[in-house]
């Protein structure tokens, strides 16, 4: 039991680091960072680097690493995105560091190849065999004391910044107002900035310090840190003590209940890693009954400064017809001019492109990031699959179940944090997703030690679509019909109510639109979309399995999307298809040291163009279009303005 | 006293933190009026548009609107019972044109924006019967016309602040509350909004609250006018009143004793 105890404060000590910068960075800026949890990898795998396999002392490698490189990428990261993000819209903020956290893992894959396939034998802060001291009877080894130990100082350290500093007086300013602030003199930039630096040192500090108790692997290495949201939205995002406190309650928590698990089983694998989650929605609820803070809150932290660009009014006549028929033209005659193979390839292609318009309802249109797109899809497919496969169901109506199944599920995750706002749904949804991920999808009926479950091709009005030709054209029909229905969306009323909202709630709220319930409606409507699409992706690989919907898997999906796209049924088609063309050919025509290259790309691709959600292609396609109607514009308002005042 | 006015406030507070904002605030609206609202910086005009538009929750105190108490219902609920506003920072649909400002907010109000099924089949965008006729005349009345399929966002501020007044407008209010709509406005264009806006009143019988900085507007269009200062009601009258009464000289027009603490 002292044992246990002694781990829940370690790991609990962790957690609190790493939350005190998520909160320090948070209250600073107004900016969420998701990547929090893949800067501590970077940084612990740079210290291995030094450490380990260039022999530096442990003080050298600890003091380069978390002192010198940990605050530099904060300075880095800060000047080059966290700074521009202050003031764009929240769908932009989360999808950028949503961005860097899938680019970073993938980064260090691709500056530090080894990681891919060396055993780690990663040490802390301590060298060789960690020595055990008793402390008033119970044992501590030298590592965990070092835990304790460094936990202890920071909360002290920040304590007297923040309480007796001039820079702490100027942090205290700035939250309450950036713009007071800024007006009494504060310098908001060196606030913010040093702001960073000291989040990144939190996060480069508590990734060394986890090394020994969890190993060097990327994915569990983020997730465990993302557990630390727990104790974040605890303290409401803003609060250092809570903040503090909640995470030592998570880490001890997850060490002590170990005594009380069964041994073996899905409970006992996932009740542990879902409990920071278990917190976070309790604590959702729990802040929900609050009453009266949203808007306040809310319209203070969104605040938009920098709107994005106007859209062009939609082409008219056969010049709106070119796009649409060179797609159709293309996407149909896919199969005379690939191999089987490659049409088999772009078939799962085609599935995830139907899936990914989920995301071009929910973001797109509903300007909402949710974190459980990849869950609704898996949803979706364990349903269609458990229902064909197990069940003997015919293959239309298990795949129609499993989207009807996801709708409600849906709903009910956006019900619990919506009237919130945009940053806590995105972590109630992620919370959500973990859950699932840890006790759902885990289970032996589903998991079947990672293979999933089968689930076989159709067989509709006589045709056979086990064949890779004319199952492919079913996609591409599902495809068309599901973007033709959210494009009708779009141009109805529902889509102006979309827009609406995306620029301002208080004003939409004041025309009479029930904000709530629009983005209850494009939530149901994006978690019909996941459960289909999650099905048909299922059946084009043959299974419903785990790892295709996980949490990684699905923030990349978010990204690629986002790069191509988020408004576009054209770029969630081509995000679909890339997302599984491009590692097919990596891994066909290059080394292996290019494996990861895509996956940077798509979170780089998602930083950057995060700023225009209509991605790529629109920015191709219509800046002049724009600029043209710029200069319309300037015009008619001279005419306007010359135009006599009535009497 | 305010029985049968169509928007009133009675004993409206609001704290934030440890400021009181408003402090016991009540006002009128009856029917067809023009009432003004004035006071310097800081004075809670905004807030008070808030608590009356149901953005901002007040500790105490009670909104009637219609006859109905509000108090405690929702933006979109008080919009169908018929009050609109505009926002001192212009709060414009960045991605929609002058047009569609005015055919979302009209289709708000007929209900249409929870035809879900009907816009996936496609029947959406159809224009409901009376839309085209309400949205032309308001772009005429307040002059856009010309600019109706321009982007919003690429409009001068002062053309923008129009576009709110005709997006309010087109919710067919009984009252609205315009938070400065005078402010980005030359001379000639703060006329234009002044002739609108009685035109309106003649035309369709709609009431206004003007919260307003240029003071010769207010007082040239109000019959009303109510003077707040840190939070409290200093002062209420006709503008020749208000003109007359030494509390508001000091504390707002700023003559001989300077801004005061009444």
């Amino acid at each position: 039991m002292n044992a246990l105890i002694v781990a829940g404060l370690v790991l609990g000590s962790i957690y609190a680091i790493s939350a005190l910068g998520l909160v320090l960075t948070y209250s600073a800026s107004r900016v969420f960072n998701f990547a929090h949890g893949a800067i501590a990898y970077f940084v612990a795998v740079f210290y291995y680097w030094l450490h380990t396999r260039h022999g530096w002392s442990v003080p050298a490698a600890a003091f380069v690493s978390i002192g010198v490189v940990s605050p530099l990428l904060g300075l880095f990261l800060w000047a080059a995105l966290f700074r521009r993000l202050a003031h764009t819209p929240p769908v932009v903020r989360f999808v950028s560091t949503v961005g860097l956290w899938v680019a970073v893992p993938a980064l260090v894959k691709v500056i530090f190849p080894w990681t891919r396939n060396e055993i780690f034998e990663p040490e802390g802060l301590i060298e060789g065999e960690p020595r055990v001291f008793d402390v008033f009877g119970v044992a501590i080894n030298a590592n965990q004391l070092v835990v304790l130990i460094g936990a202890a100082v920071v909360a002290v350290g920040l304590t007297v910044l923040i309480r007796y500093t001039a820079l702490g007086l100027s942090i205290r300013a700035t939250v309450d107002s950036p713009r007071v602030a800024g007006i009494a003199g504060v310098n908001t930039s060196v606030v913010t900035a040093s702001s960073w630096m000291i989040g990144t040192t939190l996060a480069g500090l508590a990734g060394v310090l986890l090394t020994p108790i969890l190993g060097l692997a990327d994915i569990q290495f983020t997730l465990l840190l993302v557990a630390s949201l727990g104790a974040v939205v605890i303290a409401r995002m803003t609060s250092l003590p809570l903040a503090f406190g909640g995470a030592l309650l998570i880490g001890l928590a997850q060490e002590v209940s170990r005594q009380w698990l069964p041994d073996s089983g899905v409970f006992a694998k996932g009740f542990r890693p879902s409990l920071p989650f278990i917190a976070m929605l309790v604590f959702l609820l729990a802040y929900q009954g609050l009453r009266g803070e949203r808007f306040e809150v809310e319209a203070r932290a969104t605040r938009q400064d920098r709107p994005e660009a106007p859209a062009p009014p939609p082409l008219r006549g056969w010049r709106a017809a070119i796009g649409p028929l060179v797609v159709a033209v293309a996407l149909f005659t896919v199969p005379l001019w690939l191999s089987e193979f490659w049409v088999g390839v772009v078939s799962q292609g085609m599935g995830l492109a139907i899936l990914f318009l989920t995301f071009t309802v929910v973001t797109g249109e509903g300007g909402m990031v949710s974190l459980c797109q990849m869950t609704l899809a898996g949803i979706g497919g364990f349903t269609a699959a458990k229902l064909a496969t197990d069940s003997g169901w015919p293959l239309a109506l298990a795949l129609l179940a499993g989207a009807v199944v996801a709708v409600p599920v849906g709903m009910l995750v956006a019900g619990l944090s919506l009237r919130l706002g945009g940053l806590y749904l995105a972590l109630a949804t992620l919370a959500f997703s973990q859950l699932v991920e840890n006790l759902v999808f885990a289970r032996e009926d589903f998991d079947n030690f990672g293979t999933g479950v089968e689930i076989g091709r159709p067989e509709f009005f006589g045709i056979d679509f086990d064949d890779a030709a004319p199952f492919y054209l079913l996609l591409v029909v599902v495809f068309c019909v599901m973007a033709l229905l959210v494009l009708n969306l779009r141009r109805g009323t529902s889509g102006l109510v979309f827009a609406s909202m995306r620029s301002s709630e208080p004003a939409s709220a004041t025309i009479g639109i029930s904000v709530v319930r629009a983005k209850m409606i494009a939530f149901a409507a994006s978690a019909f979309i996941a459960g289909l699409g999650g099905g048909l992706y299922s059946i084009a690989i043959g299974r419903a399995a785990p790892a295709s919907f996980g949490l990684i898997v699905g923030i990349v999906w978010l990204a690629i999307v986002v790069t191509w796209g988020v408004r576009s049924v054209v770029g969630a088609l081509i995000a679909g298809i890339i997302f599984v063309v491009a590692p097919q050919l990596v891994s066909l025509y290059l080394t292996e040291g290019w494996a990861d290259v895509p996956t940077m790309l798509f979170g780089l691709g998602a930083i950057a163009l995060a700023r225009e959600p209509r991605g790529v292609l629109f920015d191709v396609v219509n800046q002049h279009r724009l600029r043209r109607l710029r200069r319309q514009t300037r015009r008619d308002e001279r005419a306007r303005r010359a135009a006599p005042v009535p009497a | 006293m305010t029985a049968d006015a169509l928007l009133s406030a009675e004993g409206i507070t609001v704290r934030f933190g440890g400021v009181v904002a408003l402090d016991g605030v009540s006002l009128a609206v009856p029917e067809r009026s023009i009432v003004g609202l004035v006071g310097p910086n800081g004075a809670g005009k905004t807030t008070l548009f808030g608590v009356l538009s149901g953005l901002v929750r007040p500790r105490g105190g009670r909104v009637v609107l219609r006859g109905v108490d509000v108090t405690g219902a929702s933006p979109p609920r008080r919009s169908r019972l018929g009050l609109a506003r505009t926002f001192q920072r212009i709060e414009l649909f960045t991605e929609l044109t002058v047009r569609e400002h005015l055919v979302v907010a009209h289709r708000a109000h007929e209900r249409r924006d929870r035809r879900f099924l009907a816009d996936l089949v496609g029947l959406g965008s159809r224009p409901p019967p009376r839309e085209r006729e309400v949205v032309d005349d308001l772009l005429e009345v307040l002059a856009l016309t010309e600019l109706a399929d321009r982007p919003a966002a690429l409009l001068p501020l002062g053309t923008g602040r129009l576009v709110e007044v005709a997006r309010a407008l087109a919710t067919e209010p009984a009252v609205v509350l315009l938070d400065e709509p005078t402010s980005g406005l030359d001379a000639a264009e703060a006329e234009r909004l002044a002739a609108a806006l009685q035109q309106t009143r003649a035309d369709l019988g709609v009431a206004f609250v003007l919260v307003e900085h240029n003071v010769d507007f207010v007082l040239g269009l109000a019959e009303h006018v109510t003077v707040l200062d840190f939070g409290k009601v200093i002062a209420g009258g006709t503008p020749a009143a208000i003109r007359a009464d030494e509390a508001v000289q000091a504390a707002y027009l700023g003559t001989s004793t300077g801004a005061g603490a009444v």
